[in-house]
């Protein structure tokens, strides 16, 4: 169990320095930087620009400035950002948290449908049930995110329900905590509700696909014909012989989930790292999109470690073929 | 080329859909640049088939549009004279497909411009631009997937048929890819290149990182494709009769990968639209005054917009009927059976 | 009768690397030593496992040895360049054990015959299609199959088929990895005659492996027995099938199925 987990953490680790090499090469391409954009300004004197060109240490070459990037993750600073005039893990930290707190709860929220609404649909394959769930999918499939959060917004407006952007109200700081849980569950529905409509037709599909070849398949069968009641049936023998490809939709769902919620943060002026990120893209703050980009990628990274972890526990066949000989 | 009849009538749906937008100049009334400065932000018209005084007439007609008394930017409709619509009129220039100069527009309105779809803030028509708009996301995604998957079959042959260090290394390579969520990839790979960028070449631009950056998926499952046919006997035999890898790759193990790289087509496809319509209506894609889809979308982001002119949001429905084509023909890739049944395999034609 | 085909010490590895992520090693072959008479039929006969399909493999020249020297013709074939290689490769030629995985499913048959002339090269398209439909009538399949796919072509059809096709080299030695294996009893029987009928008339010989001792005996000169990647028999059919000396032949040669009033004497336990 040990060899198994230090090996996945290990490879979790490999991942993401390498996409941390990997960002920072894309910078050795990156025409134009922050500096350029100050250079075209006839207020600042160029020696001005050329001392904090310097000082940022843009012109040490590409492995020097790495070099000095990890020194600088170390001490828990990321790089530095040029637009705030501030290390760089301070301003991500507080984003990383609130883009957390968005897909988190949807990942649990849209799960906590799509599970139930797939097997009650596989096991209704066929019938009405399961055929209007598929036509609840596919409409929503069809629809963009982009479209879904627009609309979700125009919603907010016309009827004054929820408000329409941010993540707490002007006067937050004065609020008992009571109405401050409620004013932040205001805040994260329309987000939420956009992430998980948007995430949850695809999700039930592959878990109704995946329940469904379960049982089909003969050991099911056998069991039936052994008269094992339905529910045991269900959750003792179908559900974890569907483990392995349901934790695997996990994984992925994570990665869909952190893509959409950039997009919908950005639509809905949730303060997460989709805006912050967007503006440092458009304002050409190096640190700052290798830093967005890196935590999003440890999300990932990290959700697909416990599902590594999940299957381990899950899937039998997983742990002879590694441990036990 | 014989198909399975779910799949052929999906593909039917999606050529008329295409064809509307590749024949753009006809569908659409007036040319998507031509501005209209007195008449910003106008509603859609209505079209009636029932005048004032409840008379019924064949020819749909529409009225014009006056501000309402006291507002700036209220409008009503002026029921004094109607402008019955026309088909097939003669309007502005456009060259149909690109070559053939024609003045031909499906329909159009005597004496008035006719706004369907309402206008923009510098009163552009939206179903013009709508229509337009489609040519330019379409082909990003359609040449954004043709990228991705030349990438992924390339890269997945390699790496499942030689095996070896090169499949490690090419896997691992993949991991990194999909270790990022897509569209922080995206931005990413989009954010390290210029900015400002003429219209042109900001399209080939975000087709290039759109389509570099999918490979990853498509090319693992290529790889499995070629790593299980690789094994099978008649590429053996063929082996055993004197064939070198080329031959092998190119008549036994990569046709076996003909039906995954269609279903990830039908898959990548509006993938990849939406990925252009987030990359312009963000600023990053396509920019002003080239319409797409996504640009179209941007003056979505002033909340005045958002709350005011509802007509504004009707692109962002534009490509749902695309969607649903390409999902029904995921779906009829997806089923049992083979899809489609070559019937001449050009060994040099015998029969 | 001459020495045609010698094998000396032939040993094969395997490296797997296992799901966990380790790296372990399958000795498939462990010094492999015989001979083959030209014209003759020898069998190799062993459990699953035992090594036999490797050996035909390797043979074939479609899998690459670990050590060790195949004669052929006083050529090392394990050892010889791979321009050389495919120049030889005409003369071994294999029928696997399933047609339905041998044949390229989505190809008709016409195609498929084609496929090693045409790789072979030098002779026109209509000499070609000549010769295909002559190999046709050879094998006993009826011109109408050639427009066919393999699906639409019985177990024993499909067989004649690849029979067909590797015909198209004019072999000199065939190597069949449980050709009979995967047919029908009745089928068996037709193609096991057709087999025998064309080794007459061409000359060829066969290396026959299976599993059944009694369809090795039926159809062989020579018998050899395997048993995890070694040789621990050998002997003329007959012998082989009379007094079984190694505990794993006896249990192949109980196997047999037998009648009960058969000619043969039973086997002493």
């Amino acid at each position: 169990m040990m060899r198994y987990f230090l090996r996945r953490l290990g490879h979790a680790f490999l991942l993401i320095f390498g996409v941390s090499i990997l960002a920072f090469l894309f910078t050795t391409l990156a025409p134009g930087n922050y500096f350029d954009e100050m250079r075209l300004n006839p207020q600042i004197a160029p020696e001005t620009v050329a001392a904090l060109r310097a000082q940022y240490q843009l012109d040490r070459p590409l492995v020097v400035r790495y070099a000095s990037w990890v020194n600088s993750l170390i001490h828990g600073e990321m790089g530095f950002s040029f637009a705030y005039n501030s290390p760089v893990a301070p301003l991500l930290l507080v984003r990383a948290r609130n883009t957390l707190l968005l897909t988190v709860t949807a990942t649990v929220l849209a799960w906590g449908i799509a599970l139930p609404a797939g097997v009650w649909s596989a096991e209704r394959v066929g019938r009405l049930p399961d055929r209007l769930i598929s036509w609840g999918t596919a409409a929503l499939l069809v629809i963009p995110d982009l479209a879904l959060a627009l609309g979700l917004l125009v919603l907010a407006v016309r009827t004054g329900w929820f408000p329409t952007g941010g993540m707490a109200s002007v006067d937050f700081e004065d609020f008992s905590l009571l109405h401050k849980l409620r004013d932040l569950a205001l805040h994260l529905a329309l987000p939420i509700l956009a992430l998980v409509l948007s995430a949850l037709p695809l999700l039930v599909r592959h878990v109704r696909a995946a329940v469904a070849e379960v049982l089909g398949a003969p050991f099911m069968l056998a069991a039936q014909g052994h008269g094992i009641p339905r529910r045991t049936l269900l959750y003792r023998y179908a559900l974890p012989a569907a483990a392995n490809p349901l934790i695997s939709l996990f994984g992925f769902s994570i990665g869909a989930l952190l893509s959409g919620s950039l997009l919908i943060e950005v639509v809905m002026s949730w303060p997460g790292l989709g805006p912050f990120l967007l503006e440092a893209i458009l304002s050409r703050d190096l640190y700052v999109v290798i830093g967005g980009v890196l935590f999003s990628t440890v999300f990932l990274v990290t959700g697909n470690f416990l599902a590594d972890m999940l299957l381990y526990w899950a899937d039998p066949r997983i742990r002879t073929k590694s441990g036990a000989r | 080329m014989r198909l399975r009849r779910s799949v052929a009538k999906w593909l039917v749906v999606l050529g008329v859909l295409h064809g509307i937008v590749v024949c753009a100049g006809f569908f659409a009334p007036y040319d998507p640049a031509e501005q209209d400065r007195k008449s910003p932000y106008l509603p859609p018209m209505r079209v009636h088939v029932v005048d004032e005084e409840g008379h019924f007439h064949a020819r749909p007609f529409v009225y014009a549009f006056r501000l309402r008394q006291g507002t700036f930017d209220q409008y009503e409709e002026d029921a004094a004279r109607s402008y019955p619509l026309r088909f097939f009129v003669r309007g502005a220039r456009y060259r149909l497909l690109g070559i053939l100069p024609s003045r031909l527009h499906l329909f159009g309105a005597e004496d008035l411009r006719i706004y369907l779809l309402g206008t923009d803030a510098y009163g552009r028509d939206q179903l013009s631009r709508l229509v337009f708009g489609g040519q330019v996301s379409l082909l990003a995604g359609l040449l954004g997937a043709g990228i991705t998957l030349s990438l992924g079959l390339c890269i997945g042959a390699v790496a499942g048929y030689y095996g070896g260090w090169r499949d490690d290394v090419l896997m691992r390579v993949a991991e990194l890819f999909l270790a990022l969520p897509w569209l922080y990839l995206l931005f990413a790979v989009r954010a390290f290149l210029p900015l400002t960028v003429r219209p042109l070449a900001a399209f080939f631009l975000i087709v290039a990182v759109i389509g570099a950056v999918g490979w990853a998926r498509p090319a693992r499952l290529v790889r499995a494709v070629v790593l299980s046919a690789k094994e099978r006997d008649f590429v053996r035999a063929a082996r055993g009769f004197g064939a070198k890898d080329v031959y092998l790759l190119r008549w036994h193990i990569l046709p076996e990968t003909g039906s995954v790289l269609l279903t990830q087509a039908a898959i990548l496809v509006p993938q990849y639209v939406l990925a252009e319509m987030t990359l312009s209506f963000l600023g990053l894609g396509v920019p002003e005054p080239v319409p797409s889809w996504g640009n179209l979308l941007s003056s979505l982001q002033q909340y005045s917009v958002l709350v005011s002119y509802w007509w504004m949001y009707l692109p962002t429905l534009a490509m749902v009927p695309f969607f649903l084509g390409y999902l029904g023909l995921a779906s009829s890739l997806q089923e049992r059976g083979p899809a489609y049944k070559i019937e001449r395999r050009s060994l040099g034609s015998l029969t | 009768m001459q020495t045609l085909i010698k094998v000396e010490n032939l040993v094969k590895r395997y490296a797997r690397r296992n799901p966990a992520g380790g790296q372990e090693e399958l000795l498939a072959l462990d010094g492999v030593s015989f001979e083959v008479l030209a014209g003759s039929t020898l069998a190799v006969v062993g459990e699953s496992g035992s090594g036999k399909s490797t050996l035909a493999l390797c043979l074939a020249c479609l899998e690459e040895a670990t050590s060790g020297s195949i004669w052929l013709e006083g050529k090392d074939i394990c050892k010889v360049a791979e321009k050389e290689r495919r120049e030889m490769r005409p003369q071994i030629q294999m029928i696997f054990q399933d047609p339905a995985n041998s044949l390229n499913p989505r190809w008709r048959t016409l195609e498929i015959v084609t496929e090693p002339l045409v790789l072979r090269g030098g002779i026109s398209r209509d000499e070609m299609k000549k010769q295909v439909y002559a190999l046709l009538g050879r094998v006993g399949l009826p011109a109408e199959t050639a427009k066919r796919l393999p699906c639409e072509l019985s177990g024993g059809q499909r067989q004649r088929l690849a029979i067909a096709r590797v015909l198209a080299l004019e072999p000199k030695v065939l190597i069949l990895d449980e050709a009979l294996s995967a047919l029908d009893c009745s089928v068996q029987a037709q193609i096991a005659n057709l087999l025998m009928e064309l080794q007459g008339a061409l000359g060829m010989t066969y290396v026959f492996i299976t599993h059944d001792l009694g369809m090795a005996a039926h159809l062989a000169d020579e018998i050899v027995v395997m048993n995890g990647g070694r040789i621990v028999e050998r002997g003329r059919a007959e012998e082989v099938l009379r007094e079984p000396r190694e505990e794993i032949t006896r249990r192949l040669v109980a196997a047999v199925p037998r009648l009960t009033r058969s000619p043969l004497a039973p086997i002493g336990r």
